[in-house]
């Protein structure tokens, strides 16, 4: 028996399809069995990250009105084995799906795989709502800004409520040589807030542009710091103790620096 | 706690020792000594002005308070002034805890007889805590987008980040209290003060209170 991982976040744009798509590769390249489930009905966009767009024949809709069986409607990524993609319906909108379908969908796809990672839209609405239905832990995705913050403070306020446990966060588009000249909240801030585990902190990487447009996750390209830090957040999730690294923690720039000092 | 009978303020002239209605002088001795005692620095050898908010006090006994400043703290009184107490105060509708009627209706509305309630986690964004029917204490956070509102007084074991109203039934002499006080809003009975942009949390627990100018002051907070 796998466990079902929300991917979600309050404010939108923040990176919760990103994350989805890059954890989903990297827990299969670690040798997982995982799908990874966009419930951005309406707006879905998790099988353009992935790459998968073109191979999409039946959605979760299609798998809820009966139309198919749940397995067919799972498109399989052949460049890693254990991956694949449920796919949200782009005709429908939220509204057209109950909590309690997604939830039957989750509980399915999670005793036949050791990840699902539900791949949530923006906001606290419906979409959310049938979003976590079936999760067992989430991961709040937020940027060190204001506004996301308190969005990701909102929801973790409504997953703790649901009993969601545990909530783990994800500092994304972190920016060192920011925090280092003050212009950025750096990770004590956050977490001073938010008062939840952090799991890993995914640095601004222009990768994750160019790799989004070629649909091609960031996770399969080794060098790029974007990658290495997804890579890390998957060890964790399959349990392994990691720690969190210097250039996430203080600052690349601010770590040389009292290096230098020190050794004056 | 600070003393609803003497203030003592830093004004752009000085010092100066506000002095409202009270029962005797030794009431108001009594409370200069708990007013100078909650001072960080000892105020040796300063001149203060000393503010009547209150009848105006017989000539022995402004002597009598005048020798007890001289001698106890080293304070010399350059002025004093009188103001007229007969004349309804600027903001009618907010009538001050400070004048001697009220205080005396304290009792069945104060901290000791009424209830308070414990809130054992943080509050998040889009929460919110009521307790009209005492005071509120917060182990944990209140987080920006939460709101928290009591009859009495709110403490908060952790950051005020939201917005917070004590005294929601108009009881004045309400306070709120923070491990860091950087609220987004904050009222005390029908007042209400907004955070300064960019405001940074200090580092120490700060007390907020409706001060003697009517209107909200935040200082330092060292003890009841
Ligand atoms: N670490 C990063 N570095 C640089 N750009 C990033 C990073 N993470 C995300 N982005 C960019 O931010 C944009 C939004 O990302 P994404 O679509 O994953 O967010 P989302 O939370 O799923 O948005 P929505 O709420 O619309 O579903 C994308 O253009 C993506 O390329
Ligand atoms: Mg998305």
């Amino acid at each position: 028996m796998g466990k079902v991982i929300v991917v979600t976040s309050g404010k939108g744009g923040v990176g919760k399809t990103t994350s989805t798509a890059n954890l989903g590769t990297a827990l299969a390249l670690l040798g997982k069995t995982v799908v990874v489930v966009d419930a951005d009905v309406g707006l879905r966009n998790l099988d353009i990250v992935m790459g998968l767009e073109s191979r999409i024949v039946y959605t979760s809709m299609d798998v809820i009105e009966k139309q198919c069986e749940l397995g067919k409607a799972l498109v399989k990524d052949r460049r890693v084995d254990g991956l694949t993609l449920l796919a949200a319906s782009q005709k429908n909108n939220k509204d057209d799906i109950q909590p309690e379908q997604m939830k039957a969908i989750c509980d399915k796809l999670k005793a036949s795989h050791d990840f699902v990672l539900i791949d949530s839209p923006a906001g606290i609405e419906r979409g959310f709502i049938n979003a976590s239905a079936g999760a067992d832990e989430a991961i709040i995705v937020t940027t060190p800004d204001v506004s996301a913050i308190r969005d990701a403070d909102r929801i973790i306020g409504l997953l703790q409520h649901a009993g969601i446990e545990p909530i783990n966060l994800v500092l994304n588009r972190f920016s060192p040589q920011l925090v280092g000249n003050g212009s950025m909240m750096d990770q004590e801030d956050v977490l001073d807030i938010l008062n939840i585990d952090l799991i890993g902190i995914v640095p601004e990487d222009t990768g994750v542009i160019t790799s989004t447009n070629r649909g091609i996750p960031l996770v399969y390209e080794d060098a790029s710091p974007g990658s290495q830090a997804y890579m890390r957040i998957a060890r964790r999730l399959t349990g392994q103790r990691i720690p969190i690294p210097d250039l996430e923690q203080k600052g690349f720039l601010s770590n040389i620096v009292n290096w230098f000092t020190r050794n004056r | 706690m600070a003393n609803s009978i003497v203030a003592i303020r830093a004004y752009r002239d000085g010092l100066h020792l506000i002095i409202r209605p009270h029962l005797s002088i030794a009431e108001v001795e009594e409370a200069i000594q708990q007013e100078m005692s909650r001072m960080n620095q000892p105020l040796v050898g300063a001149s203060v002005q000393i503010d009547l908010k209150c009848p105006l006090l017989k000539a022995e006994e402004m002597a009598y308070l005048k020798s007890k400043l001289q001698e106890t703290y080293n304070l010399t009184v350059r002025s004093i002034e009188a103001f007229d107490e007969q004349a309804p105060p600027p903001i009618a509708a907010a009538p001050t805890t400070h004048a001697l009627p009220q205080r005396t209706e304290m009792p069945n509305n104060s901290r000791d007889s009424e209830p308070s309630r414990i809130i054992p986690y943080t509050i998040r964004s889009g929460q919110t805590e009521d307790f009209p029917q005492g005071s509120l204490i917060i182990y944990g956070d209140v987080n920006s987008g939460a709101e928290v509102r009591a009859g009495g007084d709110i403490v908060v074991l952790g950051a005020l980040r939201g917005n917070a109203h004590a005294g929601i039934n108009g009881r004045l002499s309400a306070v709120v209290i923070a491990m860091d006080l950087v609220p987004v809003q904050l009222q005390i009975g029908n007042f209400i003060s907004r955070r300064p942009i960019n405001q940074k949390p200090r580092g120490y627990p700060e007390i907020a209170r409706i001060g003697v100018e009517d209107v909200i002051i935040v200082e330092k907070f060292v003890k009841f």
